[in-house]
């Protein structure tokens, strides 16, 4: 006879699938009680990882909750890499999307361009309280359209040169100057360049490099050469232009050549910083690392990028505040976005030095500062990212971001330039569609 | 074969199972079909209804082409010496051993984990100098400086390693099950006419665990075909576009490019990679067993 | 092979396999317990950080105000709503599909594997806008449900093929004594196929605890989030800072599928399975 011991189990068996039944009435989300507003706010997760900024954000959207009785904020975080704008815009398409929404700006454009986020000018206008001028100009550029602004500025930050005092001091290496050179640049790096007689590879590198097109971009620049031509609309005759390509062959020769940087098969990539291990002398960076610089307890200094050109250019890259077009409470949005971006939360905000305020007059509070003010001096000199501005862009660096790759591993034997040419036609290709 | 030709309850057991999938697996399928023949762009209102266009226009790319050379090159590899090296360790911790149970579930706790966090951990392994791997080898006289990760060929063959790692707790655990299954009087019927070890294991053990393994096989397949989370936490395609997958090409087509179009065909032309290899699986494996079970 | 050699072998492999399965795991831990804004570790300084920072574990349990505990026990909800309604449809089909007949029956069975095929990616958008639709984002229901699409087909095969194993005498002699197609469903099948039930159970949780992408996808607020997905903050895709909190969290969320991967370990027990007619 087959056993047949099931009929102890049929009891339990039952109680679980009722309860299993049950479970979803019990835990749904918190509907909205009555005559309550929820203003809905979304925001990457992740990179910040600081209990206590989390514990402040927390306290200021219940200030701004006190300051409107009948309305709460609701705080969607959308973690994960690379997840921030996909789920956005599934949310937009579906209709289920916040009323306010962080905007990272090396990937506003396929937000601004394709009606998810709401003009914010017809506020700006409206609102006697508000002063635009209050704010980075250049950093504000970054979300407009003609005469449409799209979101205010957060906080930002200039991509800057770190150094390592310590690192210059034992090699008895002067400070770099603002509106220094790229010969200087790579004379200082030779000199900061340890390389043993017989070694494989340096000991101590005098430029730390990883190949991640958000932090090498600038380098073009700052020969005269560009990405993209000036609408965004093509790369030929542009990346490929013979600026560009000295650009890019002047890195490549720093890593192949003069062995001042590490190559990719030197660096570890993922996981070792160099810079911060002390293995490197100088760094290009933006203003989160000092936190991370502090907690190492490490000597440094900031300088603006070293340029070919009569005037350095350097890239800015920023967080604001939007309200999408589909906002169910449009007008407490632009509430929250000044309350945020006001002065006196600003300077609470940045207090852990994150970032530099967008807010001039909170960004003021922190000044006097070498460091603060050294980045606060290169905000003149930035520009914003593509990503600002043409929608496929995280795509292009991937491809720019490849050609590096494959140039480097070739080991000599693809040439720059036929590199940049190849790309160029795949990043028009990418824009054409 | 039974009696019963035409059992309606049949109808009645496999609805539940079949309504839920129309509605969460096949309505969402048919939609993406329904994209693949359109250039369909995530937030542009037109969709272009283009045929088989993309299609056409993926048989002619280079790096399409490439990524389908990685994926088959991984799954190549992968299958084959996953399913043996879980069904090998199965069959030791199948003894009745002491301890044994201990070791059943050391072996299945990578599965266990995240795949984030376990591919943060391999990129320690592979570090150069200092990672796991490389300071075993140099320990023992080897070169210990290759930067696994970043070298054509050899990134792939991490891929592949990690992918052992990970499945083996699985894929184990399912032919223990099997395994579990076979009556004794089988093995002990055969002991009693002078069979040794490898014998039974030839012709009993293999034959009644068919039906495990067939599963087996198929089911690392359809994942190995799947692979995306090591790709992206870390190598990213590279280097060189050595370990681009189809699937990670998807991701950057459907989210960098937000072309859901394409991206749809795509995952149209993996699926039918992946159809077409499992039914030769199929195919083979009922040859085989049909085969051993007139053994 | 003498029988000692053999046990000695054989204990030596595994013990060669457990240790490359357990020193990953074993990094995991003690990078954990590293200063926080420590470096990767290196094999030198894995064993000898600079102290010993379990106060991590309190950090990441109390980080931020995040309701950890909530998390948990969405994460548990979930799971072992997902669990059920799996066990539920996956055994029922994979009877129809081993031991009935019917027409279309292995061309359905077919097209069942055909959902395991496809990749989710592309799946998502119109999985999330029908999900948004039925009004079930942010809700336990659009969590369990949509979940089991991928481990429908993978259960009812894995079933499927472990039913095919148990032996048809029995179903016999379950009719001969007038069981009913649902009699041998309950009173045969099922409980010869613990052990498969029981895999079936231990991957489907350990699937669904450790989801990120959907748990991510279909929740917004924070008192729904899942732990994977609630402690993804600490979470870098490029693994730049802070690895020792990025390891504590994993831990954290591995630990309760590690409990009862343990307890249920019973089930996996070789045991003497349908010693059969003779019984």
């Amino acid at each position: 006879m087959p056993t047949a011991a099931t009929g102890s189990h049929r009891p339990v068996l039952a109680t679980l699938v009722v309860i299993f039944f049950a479970l979803p009435a019990v835990g749904c989300r918190e509907d909205a009680e009555e005559g309550v507003k929820v203003l809905r706010v979304a925001n990457w997760g992740g990179v910040q990882v600081d209990s206590e900024f989390m514990r402040l954000e927390r306290k200021i959207r219940e200030e701004f909750e006190q300051l409107h009785p009948g309305v709460r904020v609701r705080f969607e975080q959308i973690p994960g890499p690379g997840q921030y704008a996909p789920k956005l815009l599934m949310m937009h398409v579906t209709g289920s999307v916040p009323d306010v929404v962080h905007l990272d700006a090396s990937s506003a454009a396929v937000f601004i361009d394709n009606g998810v986020l709401r003009d914010l000018s017809p506020f700006i206008e409206r609102d006697a309280d508000f002063d635009l001028e209050g704010y980075f100009e250049n950093v504000t550029r970054i979300a407009a359209r003609g005469d449409r602004l799209y979101a205010i500025p957060l906080d930002f930050t200039p991509m800057v040169m770190y150094y390592n005092k310590k690192l210059f001091d034992a090699a008895g290496v002067p400070y770099p100057r603002p509106g220094w050179t790229w010969d200087e640049f790579l004379e200082t790096a030779r000199k900061l360049t340890v390389f043993p007689e017989g070694a494989r590879a340096p000991t101590q590198y005098g430029f730390n490099f990883e190949n991640q097109p958000p932090l090498w971009m600038m380098w073009i620049w700052n020969n005269g050469g560009d990405l993209l031509d000036p609408e965004g609309r093509r790369a030929t005759g542009y990346f490929d232009s013979p600026e560009s390509i000295a650009a890019v062959q002047f890195l490549v020769d720093l890593m192949t050549k003069h062995r001042v940087a590490p190559h990719l098969t030197e660096s570890a990539a993922a996981g070792l910083d160099l810079f911060r291990a002390g293995l490197a002398a100088m760094d290009l960076k933006g203003h989160w690392m000092i936190i991370d610089y502090r907690a190492d307890q490490m000597n440094f200094g900031v300088v603006g990028l070293p340029t070919n050109l009569p005037r350095r250019v350097t890239v800015v890259y920023e967080a604001g505040l939007a309200v999408t077009a589909h906002a169910k409470h449009p007008d407490l949005g632009w509430e929250y976005i000044k309350f945020m971006t006001s002065k006196g939360v600003q300077v609470r905000r940045v207090a852990s030095g994150l970032a530099i305020s967008g807010n001039r007059a909170a960004a003021a509070e922190f000044a006097g500062n070498p460091v603060e003010d050294a980045f606060l001096a290169e905000v003149e000199y930035a520009r914003p990212p593509w990503g600002a501005k043409v929608e496929r862009f995280p795509f292009i660096e991937d491809l720019v971001r490849e050609m590096l790759e494959d140039i480097l591993y070739s080991h000599g034997k693809l040439p720059v330039s036929k590199a940049m040419h190849e790309t160029a036609k795949l990043i028009d290709a990418a824009l054409a569609h | 074969m039974h009696q019963g030709d035409h059992n309606w309850r049949g109808y009645v057991f496999v609805a539940p199972a079949t309504i839920y999938l129309g509605l969460f697996a096949f309505f969402p399928m048919l939609f993406a079909a329904w994209m693949a023949l359109h250039r369909w762009h995530l937030l542009k209102e037109n969709h272009e209804f283009i045929g088989l266009g993309n299609f056409l226009a993926l048989a002619q790319d280079p790096f399409f082409r490439n990524a389908i050379a990685n994926t088959l090159v991984y799954v190549a590899a992968s299958v084959p010496l996953g399913v043996i090296t879980s069904l090998a360790v199965a069959l030791l911790v199948a003894q009745p051993l002491r301890g044994v149970g201990l070791f059943r579930t050391l072996f299945y706790i990578p599965a266990v984990a995240s795949q984030v966090a376990i591919s943060m951990v391999w990129i320690w392994i592979l570090l150069p100098e200092v990672g796991l791997l490389n300071s075993a080898l140099s320990w023992v006289g080897f070169d210990g400086s290759r930067n696994y990760l970043a070298e054509p060929g050899w990134a792939m063959a991490a891929l592949v390693a990690m992918s052992l790692w990970i499945g083996l707790g699985p894929r184990m655990v399912i032919f223990l099950a099997g395994l579990q299954n076979i009556p004794e009087q089988l093995y002990e019927a055969a002991a009693i006419d002078g069979a040794t070890g490898w014998q039974r294991f030839r012709h009993i053990t293999l034959p009644m665990l068919a039906p495990t393994t067939l599963f087996v096989v198929v089911t690392t397949t359809i994942a190995a075909f799947q692979l995306f989370t090591p790709v992206y936490m870390m190598t990213r395609g590279g280097p060189r576009r050595t370990t681009d997958v189809v699937l990670y090409h998807i991701y950057r087509e459907a989210w960098q490019k937000f072309e859901v179009g394409t991206a749809s065909a795509m995952s149209y032309v993996l699926f039918a990679m992946i159809l077409l290899v499992a039914l030769v699986q199929f195919r083979i494996m009922r040859r085989s067993m049909q085969e051993g079970a007139a053994a | 092979m003498s029988r000692p050699w053999r046990t000695i072998l054989v204990y030596a492999a595994l013990v060669t396999i457990a240790v490359t399965t357990v020193i990953p795991l074993v990094w995991m831990v003690f990078t954990s317990l590293h200063p926080p804004m420590a470096q990767i570790p290196t094999m030198r300084t894995l064993f000898t950080p600079d102290g010993w920072h379990f106060e991590n574990y309190h950090y990441v349990l109390t980080f931020g105000e995040l309701p950890i505990a909530r998390f948990a026990l969405n994460s548990f909800i979930v799971t072992t709503g997902v669990v059920l309604f799996q066990l539920t449809l996956c055994s029922l089909a994979a009877f129809a599909f081993s031991r009935l007949n019917w027409r279309g029956r292995d061309t359905l069975f077919f097209v069942f594997l055909l959902t395991m095929m496809i990749p989710g990616q592309v799946l998502v958008v119109p999985l999330f806008t029908f999900v948004q639709k039925l009004g079930w984002l942010d809700t336990y229901w659009g969590l369990i449900v949509p979940y089991a699409y991928l481990s429908t087909a993978f259960g009812t095969f894995l079933l499927r093929q472990f039913f095919n194993s148990i032996p048809r005498s029995l179903d016999e002699a379950a009719r001969l004594d007038g069981c009913s197609d649902w009699g041998i469903f309950w009173h045969v099948i099922l409980p010869s196929s613990k052990p498969a039930l029981a895999t079936l159970a231990a991957f489907g949780f350990i699937w669904t605890w450790t989801d990120f992408y959907w748990a991510m996808l279909a929740t917004s607020s924070t008192e729904m989030r899942t732990l994977e997905v609630g402690l993804s903050v600490f979470k870098d895709a490029y693994g730049g800072m802070r690895w020792p909190l990025q390891m504590t969290a994993a831990v954290i969320v591995l630990t309760p599928v590690l409990i009862v991967f343990l307890a249920m370990q019973r089930f996996f027990v070789r045991g003497m399975v349908l010693s059969g007619l003779k019984g």
